[in-house]
C-alpha cells in the first residue's frame, strides 16, 4: 500500500490520498493521470492493467486501487 | 419519419399509451415493435443494415461469452496438471479464438460504416493521387450510396457492447429480440445518445409505471427542445448560412458575429434534439445517458469535451484512447521518454499519441472530408499542447498570484475557451478547408467597422422580429444553463413561480415556435447531427 500511496503522491502531492474516496466524480484523477498512474502500477507491482480495469469503481480511491492491484496479482 | 413531424408526434403518442396499458413485462417489446415499425416507415433497407449489425453482434458475443467460460472451465479442471506457463499458454488459446471473432465482427461492422461513408472520400484521393502523378486513369466516382439511417451512432453502441463482452465487463445478451432493441432503440438512432450497454439495457428492460408529475415535467423538457430546434436554431440559420456562403461581402466583425451565432445555433439545434428524445424517453421511465452539461461554460477545451457530446468522448475515450494509450508499445515508448527526456515528458507522450489517434477519428467519424480532420487535428494540437504546458501554466500563475478560486479568473478562462471553440467548429462548416481558412482570413484581416444592423447582422433587415427571437433565445440558453449549475431548470422554475406564470411563459414559447420558428422548417433542414 506504501509504494501505491507513494506513486499517487508523485502525480498529485496536495491530495489526502487516504481520506480522499471519489478521486475520479470529483476529478482529482483525469485521463491523463490515469494513463500516468496505471504505467507506474503495472511497472511496479509487475501486473497487466487491461483496459477493462479502467472504471471508475477501480480508481476512485487507494483503497479501490490496492483491491485491484491484488486481484490482478491473484489472478496472475 | 422527421422527428420535427406531426406524425412523428402521433406515432409517440400512441406508442406511450400502449406502452403504459399492456403488461408491465411486456413493455420492452413494445419499444422494440416501435422502433422496427419506425425503422421500416423510413425505408425498409435501413431496417436491414440494423438487422446486419445486431445478428452479427449477438451471434459473437454469445460466442466470445462461450468461450470464455470453455477456458474457465478447462484452467479450473486441468489447474493441477499444469504449471504457470502451461497454464498461460492454454489461456491465449481460447484468448486468440475470442480475439479472432471479435475482429471479424469489428471488421464487418466498421467495415459497412466505412464503406458507406468514406468510400467516396477514399477514391476521390486515389483519383487525386493518380491525377498528381500524370496518370490520365481515374476511378469512376460518380455513384451515390445513401447512408443508412443512424449507421454511425448504432454501430459505435454496438461495437462498445461487443468489446465490454470481450473485456468481461458484461456478460452477453441471451435474448436476441433485446439485443436488437439495443441496437435500434429509435429515440436515440439517429443522433445519439451513444449508450452503454449496461446503462440502457437496465433501463430498457426494468419495468416502468406512469406518473403525472413526471409526465408533465418530461413533457416541459421536450417542449424546450422543440423550442431551442425550431425558433433558436431555425431562425438563427437564417443569418450563419448567409454569412457562411458570403463571408466575402461582409466584414471581419460581421463574419466574427456570424460564427458566434453558429456556435449557438447548433448548440440549441443538438441540445435541443436531446432535450426532445430525453424528455420523451423519461415519459416511459427510460433515463438515457447526458450528452451535454452546459459545454459553454467549460474552462478549457479537455472540458469542453467532456461536457459536449459526452458519450461521444466517452467511446473515443474507453475504446480508442484507453486502450493506445495503455498499449504495451505506447508504454514502453513513455519510459524510454522518461530516461532520456525526463519524468514530464515520459508522462506525456503515451497519453499524446493516443490523443492524435482519438482527435483524427473523431474528425473522420464527423465528416469524409479534410475539413473535419483537419478540425480533430486542431482540437487534438489544443489539447495535447495544453498538457504539455501544464506545468509551464502552473509556474505563470504562481509567478503572477493569480488566485485560480477567483470569479474573474474563471470567467476568463470561460470566455477563453467559449471563443476557441467557436474558431475551431466552424472550420469544417463553410464547406471546404480552404474556404473555413477563408473565413478565419476574413475575420483577422477585415478591420472594416459595421456601421449598419443589416450591415451588423445580414438579412435582420428582413424581419426585426426574427432577429429579436435569436437574441431573447440565447440570452434564455444561456440562464438557464447558469440556473442549471444548481439545479434542474424544470424544479427552479416550480420553487420560483407560480402556474400562471409558468403558464405564460410556455405559451409566449409556444407562439414563437409556432409563428416565427415553424415556417423555416423547409429552409432551415432537420437537424445538424443527423448528417453525421
Amino acid at each position: 500500500m506504501d509504494e501505491l500511496l507513494e506513486i499517487l503522491e508523485d502525480i498529485n502531492p496536495d491530495v489526502d490520498y487516504t481520506k480522499e474516496k471519489h478521486l475520479i466524480d470529483h476529478k482529482v484523477l483525469d485521463s491523463f493521470s490515469i494513463v500516468s498512474l496505471v504505467s507506474q502500477i503495472s511497472e511496479t507491482f509487475d501486473i497487466e492493467i487491461g483496459p477493462q480495469y479502467l472504471v471508475p469503481e477501480n480508481f476512485n480511491s487507494a483503497e479501490a486501487m490496492w483491491k485491484m492491484i491484488q486481484k490482478l496479482e491473484e489472478e496472475d | 419519419m422527421d422527428l420535427l413531424s406531426l406524425s412523428f408526434l402521433c406515432f409517440l403518442a400512441v406508442l406511450t399509451v400502449i406502452y403504459f396499458l399492456v403488461p408491465k413485462r411486456m413493455q420492452w417489446q413494445v419499444l422494440l415493435i416501435g422502433s422496427l415499425f419506425f425503422y421500416i416507415c423510413s425505408g425498409i433497407r435501413n431496417l436491414l443494415f440494423v438487422l446486419i449489425t445486431a445478428s452479427s453482434t449477438y451471434l459473437a458475443a454469445n460466442r466470445i461469452d462461450r468461450i470464455a467460460a470453455d477456458q474457465k472451465a478447462f484452467v479450473s479442471a486441468h489447474r493441477k496438471d499444469m504449471d504457470r506457463a502451461q497454464r498461460n499458454a492454454a489461456k491465449e488459446r481460447f484468448q486468440k479464438k475470442r480475439r479472432l471473432l471479435l475482429v471479424l465482427t469489428l471488421v464487418l461492422n466498421f467495415g459497412l460504416l466505412c464503406v458507406f461513408k468514406y468510400l467516396h472520400f477514399v477514391v476521390a484521393q486515389i483519383n487525386a493521387l493518380l491525377t498528381g502523378f500524370g496518370s490520365g486513369a481515374a476511378i469512376d466516382n460518380t455513384w451515390k450510396l445513401i447512408v443508412p439511417l443512424g449507421i454511425s451512432f448504432y454501430t459505435f453502441q454496438t461495437m462498445g457492447y461487443l468489446v465490454d463482452v470481450y473485456w468481461k465487463k458484461v456478460p452477453a445478451e441471451k435474448n436476441f429480440a433485446k439485443t436488437l432493441l439495443f441496437v435500434s432503440f429509435f429515440p436515440q438512432m439517429t443522433q445519439g445518445p451513444i449508450s452503454d450497454f449496461s446503462e440502457l439495457s437496465q433501463e430498457l428492460f426494468t419495468e416502468h409505471s406512469f406518473t403525472y408529475h413526471h409526465f408533465s415535467w418530461c413533457v416541459q423538457r421536450m417542449f424546450w427542445g422543440f423550442f431551442k430546434k425550431m425558433a433558436l436554431a431555425n431562425v438563427l440559420s437564417i443569418y450563419v448560412n448567409d454569412v457562411f456562403a458570403n463571408y466575402g461581402k461582409y466584414t471581419g466583425l460581421t463574419t466574427l458575429l456570424g460564427a458566434f451565432f453558429y456556435s449557438m445555433q447548433i448548440y440549441a439545434d443538438f441540445s435541443g434534439y436531446m432535450d426532445i428524445v430525453c424528455g420523451f424517453c423519461e415519459i416511459l421511465g427510460i433515463r438515457l445517458a447526458e450528452n451535454f452539461e452546459r459545454p459553454y461554460f467549460s474552462k478549457s477545451i479537455a472540458e469542453y469535451w467532456r461536457r459536449w457530446h459526452s458519450t461521444l468522448g466517452r467511446w473515443f475515450k474507453t475504446y480508442i484512447y484507453y486502450p493506445v494509450a495503455m498499449a504495451k508499445w505506447n508504454q514502453k515508448l513513455g519510459r524510454t521518454a522518461k530516461d532520456r527526456f525526463g519524468k514530464e515528458f515520459g508522462r506525456a507522450l503515451p497519453a499524446s499519441i493516443a490523443l492524435v489517434v482519438v482527435w483524427l477519428t473523431t474528425g473522420l467519424w464527423h465528416g469524409a472530408t479534410w475539413a473535419y480532420i483537419a478540425w480533430g487535428g486542431v482540437n487534438g494540437l489544443f489539447i495535447i499542447f495544453s498538457l504539455w504546458m501544464e506545468p509551464v501554466y502552473a509556474g505563470w500563475i504562481r509567478k503572477l498570484k493569480i488566485n485560480e478560486k477567483s470569479t474573474a479568473w474563471r470567467a476568463f478562462q470561460v470566455i477563453r475557451t467559449y471563443i476557441l471553440v467557436t474558431f475551431i467548429k466552424v472550420l469544417p462548416e463553410v464547406g471546404t478547408l480552404s474556404q473555413g481558412f477563408g473565413l478565419w482570413n476574413r475575420i483577422f484581416t477585415n478591420h472594416e467597422i459595421p456601421t449598419t444592423l443589416r450591415a451588423w447582422i445580414p438579412q435582420a433587415h428582413k424581419s426585426y422580429v426574427q432577429l429579436a427571437v435569436c437574441c431573447g433565445g440565447i440570452l434564455l440558453i444561456l440562464i438557464t444553463d447558469l440556473i442549471q449549475r444548481k439545479q434542474p431548470i424544470r424544479q427552479w422554475l416550480e420553487n420560483h413561480t407560480n402556474r400562471a406564470a409558468r403558464m405564460a411563459l410556455f405559451a409566449v414559447m409556444f407562439f414563437v415556435t409556432i409563428y416565427i420558428g415553424y415556417p423555416l422548417i423547409s429552409k432551415a433542414g432537420g437537424f445538424m447531427y443527423a448528417e453525421f
